[in-house]
């Protein structure tokens, strides 16, 4: 019995590592190609790069018009401050929300949950209209806040759930202590949160750094997703270089994912799950 | 004892979301009703003539049409593939997370680079071709993403690969929390391999499943960057889903008007979609 389901089993693993090793195909290309010129990759596209060369990198590194380090500003600073600013705010309105009973405190955390329910193309020519009257740039700085206002319902929801499974016992005795609410909130709900926060940063931050249209449409604002889209152009067949795009828009994610990949994957999915 | 909380905990995301999220949707609805293009100062309130010119646009029912073709292939693709994926997954206990790590990379990776990955893997000058003529296949070299039936299945083909990881963890989850004793049980009882599958496993992930579905068909409903990548709507506009139609219709012909209509009937249907998924989930208490 036993070694029939070891057998079993082991069949079963052979299965699902034949599945992801042609699901992984796709990426393999990407990286191998990166170091063969254009002219081999049409030629011999699925072989190891022998010998190996760093010209696409070098030329993509090296273009005058592409800039990529200014792109990877533009995308952590996007990221960081976006995803920064959204969750300390979120946090402090889903305390605030979370600790009231009243129903206008109610009445408000519905607002805020409306925008889960919007698909956020709708907002993008009010938005570019609005900004053009009020004569505000659509600089960075402009772009981060309306990522932050883009996730500030996804935060809010997250924060609520998690702040109202919270015991006030800890609060409480802060209180007695003599705690100010401002130093209750960042020396004693923050740490507390940090599991929910930790999950939030991800899903936020990751949808801040993937984003496309938004900064396509808010500014043209060269994120490295629009950025390599722009450098690539719609029609390219420069594969060499297109993979070296590619490794540049993806390396820091990927390599972040690798460090993290029960954080990434827990975070994107709970919010999922919790919907 | 000091209790009550500062209003000013709320006051910034509220003034944030307010001016950046409400007040530009009730202004999508207010341009909705009319004509405006963008550029001069003045337009006229037409009423409902948005609405009505949207279903007999050729143009935007030809995107509903994509998207839904789009949406019925990849939901069911992705959900079949995942739950068979996950159960799999579940048995191979010894490679269950490093491969769960595996088929979820996608998914964190953009949509762009991705999209771009694929491009030269299916233009006409890319690899696929050269491999096959390599092998010796001529025959079925093909400019798949040349003509409109060959790219909408390419774009199915990527979106599959891109979030069939997703959903394959999302079932993974709920397969993890059926007991171990309802299995036994069912071998008890006499029951096959597929009689725990279909007896046991297949009940217990019902909320799972369907937060998984309704997941898909959201994510669907608003497919644009793999198509502005691969076709960028073409042939002609023949790949174009609703969110590329609304944003070519604003920013490439500014028919703001227009444009915000269709967004608004687009918001709707989502919200509709939506309320069914709490409805759903409160139901099942996931």
């Amino acid at each position: 019995m036993k070694t029939k389901k070891n057998k079993g089993e082991t069949i079963l693993s052979v299965i699902v590592i034949l599945l992801a090793v042609i699901f992984f195909i796709p990426l393999y290309l990407a990286v191998i190609n990166i170091f063969k010129t254009t002219d081999v990759i049409r030629s011999k596209p699925v072989s190891l790069p022998i010998p190996p060369t760093l010209d696409n990198i070098i030329s993509v590194l090296t273009d005058p018009n592409v800039q990529i380090w200014k792109m990877y500003f533009n995308s952590l600073c996007i990221t960081i401050f976006g995803a920064g600013i959204c969750i300390l705010v979120s946090a402090m309105a889903a305390y605030y929300l979370a600790r009231r009973t009243d129903r206008g405190a109610k009445a408000m955390y519905v607002y805020f949950l409306f925008g889960l329910m919007v698909p956020y193309v709708i907002v993008y020519v009010p938005l570019v209209t609005m900004f053009s009257r009020l004569h505000i740039p659509l600089s960075l700085p402009t772009l981060i806040f309306v990522f932050v206002s883009g996730s500030i319902s996804f935060s809010v929801f997250m924060f609520y759930a998690f702040i109202h499974t919270l015991p006030r016992d800890l609060e409480e005795a802060a209180i007695i202590d003599g705690a100010g609410q401002w130093t209750l909130f960042l020396r004693i709900v923050m740490p507390l949160i940090k599991p929910c926060t930790t999950t939030v940063a991800i899903f936020i931050g990751l949808s801040m750094w993937n984003d496309f249209l938004t900064p396509l449409l808010i500014g043209q604002i060269k994120t490295i997703t629009v950025g390599i889209y722009t450098a690539i152009g719609p029609y390219a067949s420069d594969w060499g270089s297109v993979f070296a795009y590619v490794m540049f828009a993806t390396l820091p994610i990927a390599v972040t994912y690798v460090f993290a990949q029960k954080q990434f994957i827990s975070g994107l999915t709970a919010g999922a799950l919790k919907g | 004892m000091q209790r009550k909380k500062s209003p000013l905990f709320v006051a910034p995301a509220l003034i944030i979301y307010t001016f950046l999220m409400i007040i530009p949707i009730i202004g999508a609805f207010a341009l909705s009703f009319t004509n405006w293009n963008g550029i001069s100062r003045d337009y006229q309130f037409s009423g409902i003539k948005n609405y009505t010119a949207m279903f007999s646009d050729e143009r935007f029912l030809n995107a509903v049409f994509v998207t839904l073709r789009i949406m019925l292939t990849v939901c069911v693709s992705v959900n079949v593939i995942g739950l068979f994926t996950a159960v799999l997954l579940n048995k191979a206990r010894r490679f269950t997370n490093a491969l769960r790590s595996v088929f979820f990379l996608p998914y964190v990776i953009s949509t762009v680079a991705i999209s771009f990955i694929w491009l030269s893997i299916l233009s006409y000058t890319g690899i696929l071709n050269s491999v096959l003529t390599s092998v010796g296949l001529e025959a079925i070299v093909n400019d798949y993403i040349g003509n409109t039936k060959g790219a909408l299945r390419s774009i199915c083909l990527i979106e599959i690969w891109r979030i069939m990881g997703f959903h394959m963890v999302l079932y993974l989850a709920s397969i993890q929390t059926v007991p171990e004793e309802l299995y036994e049980a069912c071998i008890v009882d006499g029951g096959s391999g597929w009689d725990s599958f279909r007896y046991v496993t297949l009940p217990m992930i019902v909320p799972g499943a369907t937060v998984s579905v309704i997941m898909s068909v959201m994510t669907e409903m608003k497919q644009y960057d793999i198509v502005k990548v691969i076709t960028n709507g073409g042939p002609g506009y023949s790949t174009e889903t609703i969110s590329y139609n609304i944003v070519t219709q604003a920013f490439g012909n500014n028919m703001l008007g227009y444009s915000s209509a269709l967004a608004v009937f687009l918001f709707v249907f989502i919200a509709v979609i939506s309320i069914l998924q709490l409805k759903l989930s409160a139901r099942w208490e996931v």
